[in-house]
């Protein structure tokens, strides 16, 4: 907060111009003041009264996010989840081949365990069939024994494969957005362009769309549906109503549209309740006849003005930043696919599936939902971008992508300011982007550069650090050995 | 040349700041005169290009180390500026200090209980591996809350608030007084060296006043070589000029300030200074004007040369240019092996593989050396030999007349660069190197001509045609990389794409037709025919044929004939590409032929096309590069492509207009049609003007017209294609190269038998040119068919000329559009790259960075490779069944085949595929044959 800010918030606070400038010689925010506590005050040269009301007067605040941010996130009481109760419940023959599979593990010495999942596989496939131990050991072993040929090599450049089989299929992909697959027609950003959206981690992407499925009565009732679609969907005052300016009479005049009115279920009675709560116009909107009428009480056209620009663009029901909400029927039931997106809310909506509901909008998973539920959501936008476009990847390179954009935390985006800007090396963020800013500031600070990556290995002429360049082995010839 | 096998690596490479005390001692001259050369053109002592700093011309020597040119690595020269002057790079820096310490005593603004906390957290940061950029980000915290303090807590001394005006001046914000580089450097003299390092900054490798330069370190000559033009002048480096420049200044400021000019003057020149500098160090700082060459182009100084793409660290540091490479026209040549690639003899003779001599070889060689540089007779080619190195690292150049002396002279111990030969493992590359693919090792075929030649089955991953595309051959130099390109890069091992875990070589085009025309209904080939077909393979054996019970002649089957180039114990079941989807499949009574059955290597039913040899769809292919290995699908791919071959020049096979033509009747269903859904439109555009159109929800009356006009359209298109590939039939050779895969589809056909369709920019109807239309042909506002953009022709039937208007801009968006997106998706992978290229995985199975922190803790949550994966599954479960439970697997595993198949996901990808092509317009399938020629 610029001290200017500060100046006008403690004159606004009735903190005379002397005393707030006083205290904004050693203080920047109103949050630093109060932190400050009245003894430092009166150091500062005032009286105890004074000391004492400034802090009553700015009150307890948190401490803003800028500087203390990491001072706030300790004081945040978190509150203990509810406990998760459904876990996957493995059936009686999958224990059975997971025993059967710890065994052989054992028996061989081997370290890499077999993944649950190619248990489950197995265990699915032989459900009908009733096989004896001797057979499932069998089968284990087998499945062993190709899982452990299937794996990675050591030392293997995972991240330069991966990088690659995104990258490449990059310049098959069309550019264009086409219309949402399905009956709702909703544009949503497809191809490279979403693709280089989610890798560069944008903050909200470029067509933010929710896709909500609903539960109990919603999901198969249209009517009902449809009333939650509008206690979604955001609806302003000029959607539903026009305004008329009365200048004779200095004030607005607000003709309800009854059919859109109805289609939207908003009763009169909500605009005036909910126009009664927007500042400008606080407690002046009341109902005369059909009309509502929003009067003005000091006569100035520019009051007008202010009053018409606070209440044209008011909320008058659903949810900010949806602009549209879309019924749809898949298998039976009803959804709502979105224009824009605000996952926070969404959730709290009656009669909306929570568990499933979607948001294109990764930054927002990851701010409502955790950096696990963030990387999850990387994966799938980007396995359904590929998938769209008819590419076929796999999704451990996705997944490599996904967990190195999540893995300290928070979403980081692939490019100079994430990722390849947070390289240890100095030669290779020099390489990659903004050259010379990045080797002044490594003399500043005496940087040293160990040489460990690829492109600082590159740069200096020697072996890189992966595959077979990773293993450092010199043969010394034993003593009489010859040739 | 170092010891063998032994290198010296670099450890860690330290950066710092020069000190000016530093540049003076390190300087071998000092420099004072502008003037580069005399009148007789020798370089004046202590001007820019002083010998004293390396020298440029052969045949001089260095006055500082007595070095000739290549030898002298060039020495450090040093201006004395008149004035200190700031460094721009630095300026962010130096105002961050001076607004946070005081202007008097030079102390940190903070207290000493604050100080004292940062610090700490410093070193537990360091303690816990955090790594510069977080440090960098805490001492900007640090900074920050020191900064714009009223009065210093150490001497109580008042500060005034600092403004910088871009891009070197500091200002006093209250009086607007400036503060001269003098004042700025005595300010950075006094910060102690303890509240530097809460700052972070390491005073030992940088103090803060060696940011405000009083000594310029001048580079060495070798830096900025003048070059001599045509005419006799020399043209100077832009180097050269920018510190001529700052010499003359210099020298005029130093004068003036000397005699006691006026103060005016002093501070003008010294702005001048300033800007020189400035501009010598980066001449593209925002604020001010570029220094600009004589003829009016900016000059490059040492920010232009090193940044960007262009720039010494993508250009020369990342990217290495290389000997013993080579580069021309690629060719195709269907029988090389796919692991071979044919040299021309010309570029054999060039590249050189050395050879140490030994007891064993050194007759051999002693042969080689005597044949000389280029032996006469290239029929049989052998090979010679251009350099031979003696023990003492010595070069002597074979030439024709002195190689007899030098074969008498090869000693052991000595290596001689011998020409390429047939074996000899080379990388082949071709640009872009969009994925690993992209550079693979092949063996040397040493042929006449001119270009290079491989197998079309390597097309795919090289992403190569023949019209033009050129390719880069690299030779190998030493043993270890000769053994790692065998192991990890060759062709073979390279069949099965790390990027979906499928083959990414295989049949291609004709090689498809080819095994369709093969194994479609099991084919009859007499001894001749089946002679004819087989005879590229020569070490395979004519199976024994059966007898035709009417005449008593022998037969050979087609599939019979395949069969032969299969394992022996080879087994697989799938449905071929041409497989209708019937709702009930009936197997090995398939009426099409599309059931695929293979058992202990016989094919015993079904069509083999792409889905079973194809490059990316081929199960074949798939299976036996996953299970016999790499070597025994390299020999399957090269035998099945000649038997393919073999089999469609036996048959015969063409396509030509002709094969669009459809019988009358058929052009006019098509063509009443067309009108049918013309008509259609007209009537919802009379609806949608009448305002009786029925809104979609959601939609704009207009969208909805849209929406409902393309679906008309799409449909009209869709019929057009339908009517046409009906009368086509499966005997059409353009079907069928559609239906078995081998190269264009159904509506490629559809749209040069039948329609063209609607044309798209944006995906919606064509709509821009002139006010409410679109061509002057229509009227205004006409919203029907033919206005915005469908062609009702074919492209046999020609298009009419508004038609070809409205073809050419469709096309052109998939021109622009392929244009953009190299260049977006190209830019997308090199920061994904640069992201991800230091990550391995790691002996204990987790995925880390350099620094060490786990980016997983295990590879794609089961540590299998993604190239050794069956279709992104760890394991096939069929596989694993049918070896454990044999043949009886699904009658013991009580499941209906049909809910497993041998056939992953086929059912979704062709749903996926037909979706697709719905939505795509025609240009997108256009671009590929566009693309080429361009090179």
């Amino acid at each position: 907060m610029a001290k200017k800010d500060t100046m006008k918030a403690l004159i606004n606070r009735d903190v005379s111009e002397e005393t707030a400038a006083l205290l904004l010689t050693r203080y920047n925010t109103l949050s630093a003041i109060s932190a400050a506590g009245e003894a430092e005050l009166v150091d500062l040269g005032l009286s105890e009264e004074e000391a004492a009301s400034i802090i009553a007067k700015i009150g307890k605040r948190p401490a803003s996010s800028s500087s203390k941010a990491k001072k706030a996130v300790e004081e945040v009481v978190i509150e203990p989840m509810e406990e998760v109760t459904e876990f996957y419940e493995f059936s009686e023959g999958e224990l059975r081949l997971k025993r059967i599979s710890e065994e052989v593990r054992t028996e061989k010495g081997l370290t890499v365990e077999l993944p649950m999942k190619i248990i489950v596989d197995i265990a699915a496939r032989i459900k009908n069939a009733d096989f004896d131990d001797g057979i499932c050991r069998q089968l284990i072993e087998t499945a062993y024994r190709m899982y452990t040929a299937h794996l990675m090599d050591q030392n293997e450049s995972a991240g330069v494969m991966a990088a690659h089989s995104i990258g490449e299929p990059g310049t098959q992909m069309n550019m264009r957005t086409f219309h949402y697959a399905g009956v709702a027609n909703i544009n949503v950003t497809q191809g490279l362009p979403r693709l280089i959206e989610i890798v560069d981690a944008r903050r909200v992407p470029s067509t933010p769309s929710m896709d909500i499925p609903l539960t109990g009565i919603a999901a198969e009732d249209e009517n009902v549906a449809r009333h939650v679609a509008s206690n979604i969907e955001m609806t302003s005052l000029l959607d539903i109503a026009s305004i008329e300016t009365d200048i004779t009479n200095m004030r607005l005049i607000i003709n309800p549209d009854v059919r859109k009115m109805e289609s939207k279920g908003i009763r009169p009675d909500d605009i005036v309740e909910r126009l009664n709560k927007v500042k400008a116009v606080r407690g002046m909107v009341e109902m005369v006849g059909f009309d509502i009428v929003v009067s003005s009480d000091e006569p100035s056209y520019k009051k007008l003005q202010v009053m018409y620009d606070a209440i044209k663009g008011a909320k008058i029901k659903g949810i900010d930043g949806i602009t549209r909400a879309v019924l749809s029927k898949t298998e039976g039931s009803w959804k709502i696919v979105t224009e824009g997106s605000n996952l926070k809310e969404v959730l709290k909506v009656e009669g909306v599936d929570a568990e499933n509901v979607m948001t294109n909008s990764i930054l927002e998973v990851a701010d409502v939902l955790g950096i696990e539920a963030a990387r999850n959501s990387i994966i799938h936008e980007a396995m359904g971008t590929l998938g769209e476009a008819g590419l076929d990847v796999d999704i451990r390179h996705i997944m490599l992508v996904a967990d190195l954009m999540t893995n300290d935390g928070y979403v980081k985006a692939i490019g100079r300011h994430g990722v390849s800007g947070k390289k240890s090396s100095v030669l290779a963020r020099a390489a990659f982007e903004i050259t010379a800013a990045h080797l002044l500031h490594a003399a500043m600070v005496g940087e040293v550069d160990h040489l460990e990556g690829v492109t600082e290995n590159i740069i200096v002429g020697q072996p890189v650090t992966l595959g077979t360049g990773a293993v450092n082995l010199i043969y010394t010839p034993r003593k009489g050995d010859k040739e | 040349m170092t010891i063998r096998g032994i290198t010296k690596r670099i450890g860690s490479i330290k950066f710092s700041c020069v000190s000016p005390e530093e540049i003076r001692k390190m300087s071998a001259t000092k420099i004072i005169t502008a003037d580069t050369y005399d009148d007789e053109g020798y370089p004046i002592d202590m001007g820019l290009m002083d010998p004293h700093m390396g020298v440029i011309e052969p045949g001089l020597r260095c006055k500082t180390c007595g070095c000739k040119v290549d030898e002298c690595p060039g020495h450090f020269g040093h201006i004395d500026l008149a004035m200190p002057v700031i460094h721009v790079g630095f300026i962010k820096d130096i105002k961050m200090l001076l607004e946070s310490t005081c202007c008097q005593c030079g102390r940190l603004m903070l207290s000493e209980d604050q100080i004292q906390a940062r610090r700490e957290s410093m070193d537990k940061m360091e303690e816990l591996g955090g790594g510069t950029i977080e440090v960098k980000n805490f001492s900007k915290e640090t900074a920050k809350d020191a900064s714009g303090k009223g009065i210093c807590p150490y001497c109580g001394c008042e500060q005034i608030k600092i403004k910088l005006d871009k891009p070197t001046t500091f200002r006093e914000v209250e009086d607007n007084h400036k503060l001269t580089p003098k004042e700025v450097r005595e300010r950075l003299e006094r910060i102690p060296d303890d509240d530097l390092v809460t700052l972070g900054i390491d005073p030992s490798t940088c103090r803060p006043e060696w940011m405000v330069l009083t000594a310029l370190a001048v580079p060495p000559v070798t830096v900025r070589p003048s070059i001599t033009l045509d005419s006799g002048d020399r043209s100077e480096d832009d180097l050269t000029h920018k510190l001529v420049d700052v010499l003359r200044i210099n020298q005029r400021l130093r004068e003036n300030r000397d005699a006691g000019a006026p103060q005016l003057i002093v501070e003008d020149l010294w702005e001048l200074l300033q800007y020189h500098v400035t501009t010598y160090f980066d001449n593209q700082t925002s604020g001010i004007p570029p220094a600009r060459h004589r003829s009016g182009r900016p000059l490059k100084t040492l920010t232009q040369r090193l940044k960007g793409k262009e720039g010494r660290f993508r250009s020369n540091l990342s990217g290495k240019r290389v000997n013993f490479s080579a580069r021309t026209v690629i060719s195709p040549d269907p029988l090389l092996s796919i692991n071979e690639v044919g040299v021309p003899i010309f570029a054999a003779r060039e590249l050189t593989v050395p050879v140490h001599v030994n007891e064993h070889n050194i007759a051999k060689i002693r042969e080689m050396v005597a044949r000389g540089p280029a032996p006469p007779n290239d029929n049989p080619y052998l090979p010679g030999v251009n350099y031979v190195i003696r023990s003492d690292g010595r070069r002597i150049r074979v030439t024709e007349r002195n190689c007899a002396d030098v074969s008498e002279g090869i000693d052991i111990d000595y290596t001689v660069e011998r020409q390429l030969v047939d074996g000899d493992v080379v990388l082949f590359n071709r640009q872009p190197s969009l994925h690993r693919m992209s550079m693979m090792a092949h063996r040397v075929r040493i042929m006449p001509g001119r270009t290079f030649r491989f197998n079309l089955c390597v097309c795919p991953p090289y992403n190569a045609d023949f019209d033009g595309d050129e390719m880069n051959l690299h030779v190998l130099q030493s043993d270890e990389a000769r053994a790692e390109a065998r192991i990890l890069m060759q062709v073979q091992e390279n069949i099965l794409s790390p990027r979906y875990g499928g083959p990414i070589i295989g049949a291609i085009h004709d090689h498809i037709t080819g095994a369709y025309f093969l194994t479609h209904n099991n084919p009859r080939f007499d001894r001749f025919e089946a002679a004819n077909v087989m005879f590229k393979l020569s070490d395979i054996e004519m199976p024994a044929p059966f007898i035709d019970e009417a005449t008593g002649e022998p037969y050979w089957t087609g599939k019979q004939l395949f069969s032969t180039v299969l394992p022996a114990d080879f087994r697989t079941t799938f449905k071929s590409n041409i497989c209708q989807n019937c709702s009930v499949c009936r197997k090995e009574e398939c009426e099409y032929d599309a059931y695929v059955k293979i058992r202990d290597g016989q094919l015993l039913c079904g069509t083999i096309d792409v889905k079973g040899i194809g490059n990316s769809k081929g199960k074949i292919l798939d299976r036996i590069a996953r299970d016999y290995g790499s070597d025994r699908a390299a020999q399957f791919i090269n035998q099945v492509t000649r038997i393919a071959l073999g089999a469609l020049m036996n048959h015969g096979f063409s396509t030509g207009i002709g094969d669009e033509d459809i019988p009358a009747e058929a052009a006019l269903q098509i063509s009443n049609h067309s009108q049918e859904c013309i008509d259609k439109v007209t009537d919802l555009v009379q609806s949608y003007q009448d305002g009786t159109l029925a809104q979609m929800p959601g939609r704009s009356l207009r969208e909805t017209l849209e929406v409902e006009v393309m679906q008309v359209l799409g449909k009209a298109r869709d019929e057009a294609g339908r009517i046409a590939g009906k009368h086509l039939g499966m005997t059409n050779p353009a079907v069928i190269m559609a239906k078995a895969g081998a190269r264009g589809s159904m509506l490629n056909l559809s749209q040069m038998a039948g329609c063209v369709g609607q044309q798209a920019v944006r995906g919606e109807r064509l709509s821009r040119g002139y006010w409410d239309r679109t061509l002057p042909h229509f009227e205004k506002g006409d919203l029907g068919a033919y206005a915005r953009g469908f062609c009702s022709n074919s492209y046999k039937s020609g298009l009419s000329p508004t038609e070809f208007f409205f073809h050419a801009m469709g096309g052109r968006e998939g021109l622009v559009d392929t244009a953009v997106r190299t260049s977006r998706s190209g830019y997308m992978q090199r920061r994904l790259v640069s992201a991800l290229e230091d990550l391995k995985l790691t002996s204990d199975g987790t995925v880390r960075n350099t620094i060490g922190t786990v980016v997983q803790f295990r590879y794609g949550e089961d540590g299998v490779d993604p190239a050794r994966t069956v279709r992104g599954k760890a394991i096939d479960l069929d596989d694993l069944f049918a070896e454990v439970l044999g043949d009886r697997a699904d009658e013991l595993l009580h499941i209906d085949t049909k809910d497993i198949g041998g056939d992953y996901g086929s059912l979704e990808k062709d749903e996926m595929e037909y979706i697709e092509e719905d939505e795509s317009e025609d240009y997108d399938d256009l671009d590929m044959d566009y693309d080429g020629g361009g090179e």
